[in-house]
Order: C-alpha cells, then sequence, then structure tokens
C-alpha cells in the first residue's frame, strides 16, 4: 500500500510525518537542511504557524527550526 | 612550532571552548579572500597555538566563507585537530568528525553539551564511542570551563605519540576503485604524503570546490579527475538512478554514524516539553510575541540612554572637559609648548576625540544588551516574528540583527550582516544600515531639539527615528524591485535552545561589536578632529583673524549655494555638514569651533539665531539621511569587496537627504 503523499503545510501544529521528498526546494536550502541530517525518511514535527503567512516553525532530529511557507509548501510528507 | 585547528558545527559552543583552552587570542586579519577573520590563540599549558575555524556542518562548503576550513586543511596542514561536537546533536555532528577522521591527523574529540543532551534523555557512552571512533572523547561542558583541563592533558600526552586515527571506512567497490584512481592522481601534486589522499580524494568526490581549488591542480589533471567523476557517477547511476554521487557517499557516511549511535547512544525520550518549549510559548505568542519584543527593543533604548548610558555619559563629559582637560593645558604648559600646538591638542583634539568618547558608555550598553539577546537565543526568534513583514519589501528576517545594531553604530552593524547566507539580501541590508539613526546623529538631534523643540523633544527626535525606519522599508522595496530583480532567496535559521549567556563569552561578544566604534574614534575622528580644528585656524591669507576668513569657511562657503533649497545656505552648515562626513557627531563639534563658543549653552544662543524651526528639522533630517560616515564607507568597501557598491551608498544617500530635506522645507514654508 503506497503511503499517501502530503505537503507538509497540510500538518497541523504538534503533528509529525515523514519526509518523503525534497526535490522541489532550492538547492542551497535542501542542503543546508541536509547539514542538519533533514532528509527524506527524517522525521519532522511542526511546531506552529506564524501569523500572517509568515515562517513556519518545524522541529526535526530534536533540531528547531524556521523555514519560509512558500518553501515548506514544497516539502512533501507521508503519513502523518 | 605546533598548530591545533579547532573545528566544529556552528552553536556547539567553539568560541566558550576556544576561550577556556587560551590564555590570550588575536584576530590576525580576514582569511585571504572573505569576510571571515583568522582568529588565532595560544593555549593554556603552552602546547603552541591554536587556531579557530569558522563553525561547519561539512567540510563541503556552501558558502565562501566556509570554504576557508577546507582551503586551510589543504594548505596549513595543522598537527593536530580538537574538534568539538554537541552531545545532545550527535548525529548531525558526527558527519562533520567522520570527514576528520579521515583527514588523518591525530584528533581529540571534545564533547560538548553533555548537559543538555542528559536533560534530554540522551546519554552517551563515552568509551564505547571513542572505541568505535578510534580517537579520545572527552566530556567537556565549555560554558563553565569543565573537562578543558582533561582536554589540554590528553592534548600534550597524544603529541608524543602522533596517535593519528586508524580509520577506514568502506565505501563500496564503486567509489574505492575511484578512490585508488583518484588518489594515483593526487600524488603528483602531493609529494612528501603529508595530506591524506584518500581524504583529498573523497572531497573532490563529494565536489568539494574548495579543496579542489586548493590543490591547485594543471589543466591536465583536472581533465582526467573530471573524467573520473563522471566514470563513477554513471556507474552508480547504473545501480539506482536515482543517486547521485554527493548523495551516495552521505548516506554511507550516516549509515555508519547510525551503527555507531545504536551503539553508543542510549536514548530515554522524555515527554515533558522542554523549558525551550515553555518559553518560547510566550515568545513567539502569536499575540503577545511582536508586543513583547517591543518592550524588550524599548527596555534596551531606555537603558541605554536614559536610565544609565546618559548619566555615565554625563560624568564622563565632565571628567573630560574639566579635570582632564585642565592637567593637559597644565601639562603643555609645563612642557612650554607652543600656543599653535596647544590648541591644536586642547581644541582640536581634546574636544573633538573626547565629544566622542564621551559616548562610549551609551555603546557599550546597547551592545551588551544586543549580545545577550543574541547569546540567549532570543534573536533568533526576533528574525522568525519579524521575517514576513522584512519579507514584503524583499528583506530577510536575519536582517534584522544588522539593524538593530546600527541604532548604535552602523560600524558593527555592517560588520553582522555577514551572517545574512544570501548575497542579495545581504547587500541590500548593508545598503540600507546608514539608515538607522545611529548614537552619532544623538548629539545633533539634541542640540536643535533642545533648541527649538524644548517642549516636545522626545517627540521629534523619534519622529527622526521613524523617518529613517519609514525610508529603510521603502528603498528595500525600490532596490528589490530595480536592482536586486530577478535574485532568487530564502529563510532559514536554527533555533538554539534557549541558554543563559555565560559572562566571559557576552563581555568578547560586546567587545567585538564596540571594538569598532573606538577604532572609528581613534582613527577617524582624531583625524578628522585635528583637520577641521586647523581648517578654522587657517585660511587662505594664513592664520584666520576671525572664522569668516578661515579656509573652513572658504570651502563651508563654496557648498552654500547648493544648501539654500533646503533651508540653511550658510557656509556655517556646510562647513559642519562637510565635517560630519567624518563621523556625524562632529557636527556639534564643528559647530562649536565655529561658532567659537566654550560650551553648549552658548551654542544654543547662537543656533537659535542662525536656524529657524522648520530648518532645524530639515537640517536634522538632512544629518540622519546624507551619506554614511566615513568609517561606516571605510567597513561597507570592506564588507561588499566593491567600490560600486561603496558609491552608490554614498551617492543615493545624498541623493534622498537632498529630496526628503527639500520636500520638509518647501514644503514646510508653504504649510507653516
Amino acid at each position: 500500500m503506497q503511503p499517501r503523499s502530503e505537503n507538509l503545510i497540510r500538518l497541523k501544529p504538534g503533528h509529525s510525518a515523514v519526509i518523503s521528498q525534497l526535490i522541489h526546494i532550492d538547492p542551497m536550502l535542501r542542503r543546508r537542511l541536509a547539514d542538519l541530517g533533514i532528509h527524506e525518511g527524517a522525521s519532522i514535527t511542526v511546531k506552529r504557524y506564524c501569523l500572517w503567512g509568515g515562517p513556519v516553525l518545524l522541529e526535526c532530529r530534536g533540531q528547531l527550526l524556521s523555514i519560509r511557507r512558500r518553501e515548506a509548501a514544497r516539502i512533501e510528507v507521508s503519513g502523518s | 612550532m605546533n598548530n591545533t585547528a579547532l573545528i566544529g558545527n556552528p552553536n556547539t559552543g567553539k568560541t566558550s571552548l576556544f576561550n577556556a583552552l587560551t590564555s590570550s587570542y588575536q584576530y590576525v586579519g580576514n582569511w585571504s579572500g572573505v569576510t571571515v577573520e583568522k582568529k588565532v590563540g595560544q593555549l593554556r599549558n603552552k602546547a603552541g597555538s591554536i587556531t579557530d575555524l569558522p563553525g561547519v556542518y561539512s567540510l563541503n562548503p556552501v558558502s565562501r566563507d566556509e570554504g576557508v576550513v577546507a582551503t586551510f586543511l589543504v594548505g596549513q596542514e595543522p598537527s593536530a585537530i580538537i574538534n568539538i561536537v554537541d552531545a545532545s546533536q550527535l548525529e548531525r555532528n558526527l558527519y562533520l568528525t567522520l570527514q576528520m577522521l579521515e583527514y588523518g591527523k591525530p584528533l581529540l574529540i571534545g564533547l560538548n553539551m553533555m548537559d543538555v543532551a542528559e536533560s534530554r534523555g540522551v546519554h552517551i557512552q563515552i568509551e564505547v564511542l571513542s572505541r568505535m571512533l578510534g580517537v579520545p572523547v572527552i566530556p567537556l561542558v565549555a560554558r563553565t570551563g569543565k573537562g578543558c583541563h582533561e582536554l589540554l592533558e590528553v592534548m600534550s600526552h597524544n603529541s608524543s605519540q602522533t596517535a593519528a586515527p586508524d580509520w577506514i571506512l568502506d565505501y563500496g567497490e564503486t567509489v574505492e576503485q575511484a578512490i585508488l584512481d583518484i588518489s594515483r592522481e593526487l600524488a603528483k601534486f602531493i609529494p612528501n604524503a603529508s595530506l591524506s589522499t584518500r581524504w583529498a580524494a573523497l572531497q573532490l568526490l563529494e565536489n568539494n570546490q574548495a579543496v579542489r581549488h586548493a590543490l591547485k591542480l594543471d589543466d591536465d589533471c583536472s581533465r582526467r579527475l573530471d573524467t573520473l567523476l563522471e566514470g563513477t557517477e554513471r556507474s552508480l547511476a547504473a545501480t539506482d538512478p536515482s543517486m547521485t554521487l554527493t548523495h551516495y557517499l552521505r548516506s554511507v557516511r550516516m549509515a555508519r554514524i547510525q551503527e555507531i549511535l545504536k551503539s553508543a547512544v542510549i536514548t530515554q525520550p522524555k515527554a515533558r516539553p522542554t523549558l525551550t518549549d515553555r518559553i518560547d510559548q510566550m515568545a513567539m505568542h502569536p499575540f503577545w510575541g511582536v508586543p513583547l519584543f517591543l518592550t524588550f527593543m524599548y527596555v534596551t533604548f531606555k537603558l541605554t540612554f536614559d536610565w544609565l548610558g546618559n548619566p555615565l555619559s554625563d560624568m564622563l563629559d565632565t571628567f573630560i572637559s574639566g579635570p582632564l582637560s585642565t592637567f593637559i593645558s597644565g601639562a603643555l604648559e609645563a612642557l612650554n609648548v607652543s600656543g599653535f600646538t596647544a590648541a591644536l591638542i586642547l581644541d582640536g583634539i581634546v574636544a573633538g576625540v573626547g565629544g566622542v568618547l564621551v559616548f562610549m558608555p551609551q555603546i557599550f550598553i546597547m551592545f551588551l544588551i544586543i549580545s545577550f539577546i543574541e547569546d540567549t537565543g532570543y534573536m533568533a526568534r526576533i528574525t522568525v516574528m519579524l521575517d514576513r513583514l522584512m519579507e514584503m519589501v524583499g528583506l530577510n528576517g536575519k536582517s534584522l540583527i544588522p539593524f538593530i545594531i546600527g541604532f548604535g553604530c552602523n560600524v558593527p552593524a555592517i560588520m553582522a550582516s555577514r551572517g545574512i547566507e544570501q548575497e542579495k539580501e545581504r547587500t541590500l541590508t548593508m545598503l540600507l544600515v546608514p539608515l538607522m539613526s545611529c548614537s552619532a546623529r544623538l548629539p545633533v538631534y539634541a542640540l536643535f531639539a533642545g533648541v527649538f523643540f524644548a517642549r516636545s523633544q522626545a517627540l521629534v527626535v523619534f519622529s527622526l527615528y521613524i523617518l529613517g525606519i519609514l525610508l529603510t522599508l521603502l528603498l528595500a522595496k525600490l532596490f528589490s524591485r530595480t536592482i536586486f530583480k530577478n535574485q532568487k532567496s530564502f529563510y532559514f535559521i536554527e533555533l538554539p535552545p534557549y541558554r543563559l549567556p555565560q559572562g566571559r563569552t557576552l563581555f568578547r561578544s560586546t567587545w567585538e561589536k564596540g571594538k569598532g566604534f573606538l577604532r572609528k574614534a581613534g582613527t577617524f575622528i582624531l583625524a578628522g578632529s585635528v583637520l577641521i580644528w586647523m581648517m578654522s585656524y587657517l585660511g587662505p591669507g594664513g592664520v584666520a583673524e576671525s572664522m569668516d576668513d578661515s579656509f573652513l569657511a572658504y570651502v563651508g562657503g563654496l557648498i552654500a549655494p547648493l544648501l539654500q533649497p533646503v533651508g540653511f545656505g550658510t557656509w556655517q552648515a556646510g562647513a559642519a555638514l562637510m565635517t560630519g562626513f567624518m563621523a556625524k557627531e562632529v557636527v556639534v563639534s564643528t559647530m562649536n569651533i565655529i561658532y567659537h563658543v566654550p560650551d553648549i549653552n552658548g551654542l544654543q544662543v547662537q543656533i537659535s539665531s542662525a536656524f529657524t524651526p522648520l530648518q532645524a528639522y530639515s537640517f536634522m533630517s538632512f544629518i540622519l539621511l546624507y551619506t554614511p560616515c566615513l568609517a561606516t564607507v571605510g567597513v561597507l568597501r570592506k564588507e561588499t569587496s566593491s567600490w560600486k557598491w561603496t558609491a552608490f551608498s554614498v551617492a543615493y544617500a545624498v541623493l534622498l537627504a537632498y529630496l526628503v530635506s527639500i520636500v520638509i522645507y518647501q514644503g514646510g514654508k508653504l504649510i507653516f
């Protein structure tokens, strides 16, 4: 059974999922995330969404980080 | 002489460790070609020197600043490495460690932040870790200095055995063959076998451009290398089409790291939210978050000025113009110094430089508070909350830090822009920092507002700050749409756990920022004060009889007609503005000299008869906006590495100042 793939920003705050696709995001950002061990297969949690379309707060592998919604929308996750 | 290199991820407490291990340190200029400064210190146990390398996640650089690390490792060949590792982020940190093990020089691991790891339920078995990596692992709490003594001991013990790690990670047949082939090629360029060819080969396979560049291969070898790389890439793709070479290497290393972690780390996940989480509930609260930040800023400014800074500054002023001046003039008399020199020293240097040094309290207090905000981790949260606003005008949340620092002094603010990775936003931020009303402009505001707007001083000064901020947002939008069109960017920030900054690191941080200001005072303002004083003393006809005959008046008079439309077409204003280019505080010093008054009261009387309130406001706006001071221009040139941008920043500032002042003055004349 194929795990359904969906957009990271569909997750509600506090919910986690496994990253399935990072291909679509800015290559330099992808590299930065990889440096932190954030790549396909890693479990990621949405902590909160900032107001007025601001950045998203994420947690992955015990690290807290923030990226813009626009980029987060390009991350695919599955199995939430 | 032994040279050790200190390497590790960013945010691992490397700076604290460096401070704890060294008895003294100095910046030996910049690494060539980049803005990062090279920091070398003397180890406490007199075992030689230690170089602090910039924090990186991997030797394969993302930016030029990061490339410094790989370049150093190829070119300098340190005799030993200390790798600082964050115990609470072991998986990520070990990625760099593995690359350093492959480097083949004696390696020591300092396992820092053990306390943070424990609080997260992460228990690391040091001996197992040490055995699996093949190198000594010493637990540390760098903040308190705990463990550093042992680290130094093990270091000196090690050096007598030159214990290089015996580490081989098998990358599979295809890659191992490639390593052999590449090593053969490289052997011609690394004659004395001091640099591990295996390490170099692996870095090249990972497409590390910095290493490639540093090896200085000739064209022939370069071409053969490219062929080898392509071949390897193809072989890998044959088995798995989606696998790139870089990806493959990373996955091999990650697999090994997982093995190590499984054996060496015991995790008891704690379900309770951490302290950081709880603080963030408040700090980043959707409703209260920004007001809380504004309150912090308000308190910062209050402390910097009203509550603490101004009183200290006044005391300093009293001292400089009182006992110090008396002492110096007494000494000059005793030494029988000529009238010219005495006047030069007292009226030029002491008055000029002293007038700037009285601001030291405000500057250092503000920088202390800002450093505190940075070191606790709160600054990162602030950039997140305000990123949306910044994004709307084409900036980045990270631009906020230089802007805030800019309210203290533009010089360290521009240096702080280094933290912005994306070039477009970094350049844009640096161009806009001068619009942040630095503390140097305050004496001008204080003088004029005190004379003309006595009852609403604070409001008037505040309006100028706001003017600067609004223009910044406007110009950011304008520049992004025009000059910086078509440049991609993204926002990314890591939010460290909240922590209480350690005193020593905090003071060093503050000093780094305040140093810029002092250096400015010691050089530009000193030179400027002497120059201005001389220009006011001498004139086309020798020693000037009165101020009106001096060079200063002459040059000021040349500019005066240009300043008619903006409301202050007098040689005095022209001269003052010109000298303000040196450093904006000097405007007041110049006016002191020009109107030849001994103190602030006399000056106020003179000013009130020379300007109208509208002209005064126009003048203050002009001071706010026109050209960054000389020191700022200097640092802009250094940080942008471009005369084009430096010239642009001066040009647009002057133009902007002129336009805004015209609008204020002419518009004001129509209304009032």
